[in-house]
């Protein structure tokens, strides 16, 4: 009975973990050879060729990595310099629930108020203007859907810095950095010492894997960029939808080719940097 | 920085975005320099809440479809996690779940969709819960495997030997020890659903309405008042999780 039901439990896992992966990804390398869907002419790389040379696949994946890069940077020294300096406050009091606060938004709503707070229309555009900073709607920089996905980067700094502030809080005190701080104190360690030679190590490292993985949701990431991004510089998941869904049939098997190229290059990433860590 | 000035900062930043939400909910006429909406009313919450309107029905949908994912993947993913974590291939079990986010959902569903279109899934309730699985099933398998140690198999095998049955372990001991842990599932994995866009959009056809989508809707219609009203449902039931979970979750594992 025991032995039937770790079977039965093992196979629901592989048929609605692993099996639709497999599928997904057989599916997407088959069109892209030219082995099935509609333009099946046969076994053919020139898809992968065009793909591979594709100057803006490249453009669209440099830049969703220097989008999850800059977020991740700048989400990590907030959250860093917030636990180290003002950790008890989010142990204890009104802090320690609102903290949690901005993780019950969605990114599309998290996306849409970056719009109606950094658009040229928008509310800080507005209160600039009444306060005479402002003369004109012209005067305000363009912070969403411009080139350097400045509205995306804000957004997603928005969603990444109160998570990270949750999990650097909850190692500090798992880890017990209290006690190692007073020790390294009493063997005559300076403060600063203290949190860059101890403090902040010790969290970077306890939380790597985490850290890996949200890198990865970050260059991923869909709704942001549909709503906060450009035409011109594109992240990868926008890029190979809207490749996928334009009215040019010779465009599908090469969106197909980068899903495949660009799952694969995470697999490899992902199971590298874990596998190194552990 | 004071700590009290630190604390009434962050709050402010925190609180912002559901400020700025409720009070575009309850405006019309936002023209270019005003601050603050021309007019304020209730009558977006009255026309957009009428039972038989697109917005309370998306939200019936959104909330039928997150429960029976979340309630489907806590039961699934418990017993499934207890096989995977006392496997001797554990790691390699668990780097399967980690896949599918690895794999943006929304690319994973493109290249899904065409199995679905051929089985006649696209565009049903059905076939969103499904492809919604594929991303919350491995999800709840990673959560319950920090739960199953060494401490709960001695347990299950003290009630073994003192006679009890595998129905009498899971009743009276497994369960009752999980109790926070498949709370902490059934909230994280009702989030997955009840966030998730591309994936919904792309099985869904279009068909499958969610609130997700209906936010996106009305940004394309450039309804700002509708969009915020959207939004702040959609915030809605994961702040009752949140309080949920700090007032009963937490202080359980206290």
């Amino acid at each position: 009975m025991h032995v039937i039901a770790k079977y039965s439990y093992l196979t629901l896992f592989i048929l609605l973990a692993g099996v639709p992966l497999l599928a997904g990804l057989g599916y997407a390398l088959l069109y892209s050879l030219g082995l099935t869907g509609v333009l099946n002419e046969g076994f053919t790389i020139v898809h992968w060729y065009k793909s591979l040379i594709n100057r803006s696949l490249w453009q669209s994946l440099g830049f969703s990595f220097y989008i999850a890069f800059i977020t991740m940077s700048i989400a990590i020294g907030l959250a860093l310099w917030a636990v180290v300096r003002q950790g008890e406050a989010f142990r204890s009091g009104y802090l320690s629930f609102l903290i949690y606060l901005p993780l019950t938004l969605p990114a599309t709503v998290i996306g849409f108020y970056s719009f109606q707070l950094l658009a040229k229309s928008g509310l800080l555009s507005r209160l600039g203007f009444q306060a005479g900073l402002l003369n004109d709607l012209a005067d305000f920089p363009v912070l969403v859907n411009d080139s350097w996905g400045v509205g995306i980067i804000f957004t997603h700094i928005c969603m990444a810095t109160p998570f990270l502030i949750i999990l650097f809080t909850n190692l500090y005190h798992n880890e017990n950095l209290k006690s190692f701080a007073a020790l390294a104190q009493t063997l005559g360690a300076r403060a600063p010492q203290v949190i860059w030679r101890v403090i902040i190590p010790v969290l970077l490292q306890k939380s790597f894997a985490t850290l890996v993985l949200y890198f990865v949701f970050v260059m991923s990431s869909y709704e942001i960029p549909l709503l906060l991004g450009s035409q011109s510089r594109q992240m990868i998941s926008v890029f190979t939808i809207e490749k996928l869904q334009r009215f040019n049939l010779q465009d599908i098997p090469q969106a197909y080719a980068i899903s495949v190229l660009y799952g694969m290059l995470l697999i490899i990433l992902v199971i590298k940097l874990l596998g190194r860590n552990k | 920085m004071s700590k009290y000035l630190f604390k009434i900062i962050l709050s402010i930043i925190i609180l912002l975005p559901f400020a700025v939400l409720a009070v575009l909910s309850l405006g019309r006429n936002w023209a270019f320099p005003a601050v603050l909406p021309a007019v304020f009313t209730f009558d977006n919450w009255r026309v957009l809440l009428l039972a038989q309107s697109d917005l309370s029905q998306s939200l019936a949908l959104s909330l039928f479809i997150s429960i029976v994912i979340a309630t489907a993947v806590t039961i699934a993913s418990f017993f499934t996690s207890k096989f995977i974590s006392f496997s001797p291939w554990r790691r390699r079990w668990l780097l399967i779940a980690y896949f599918p986010y690895m794999f943006a959902p929304v690319i994973l569903a493109a290249c899904l969709q065409y199995y679905f279109l051929r089985l006649g899934w696209a565009g049903s309730a059905g076939g969103v819960m499904l492809a919604q699985l594929f991303i919350a099933y491995p999800f709840g398998v990673i959560i319950f495997t920090g739960f199953w140690n060494e401490r709960l198999h001695n347990m299950e095998q003290l009630v073994a030997t003192l006679g009890g049955n595998a129905w009498q372990t899971y009743t009276r001991v497994l369960l009752p020890v999980a109790k926070g842990a498949l709370l902490i599932c059934f909230f994280q994995t009702f989030l997955i659903s009840w966030f998730e866009y591309g994936l919904t959009r792309l099985i869904g056809v279009g068909k499958i309405q969610t609130l997700t989508l209906k936010v996106f809707q009305y940004v394309n219609e450039a309804n700002v008042f509708y969009a915020a009203l959207a939004s702040i449902l959609l915030a809605v039931p994961p702040i009752v999780l949140l309080w949920l979970n700090k007032r009963y979750v937490f202080v359980n594992f206290n």
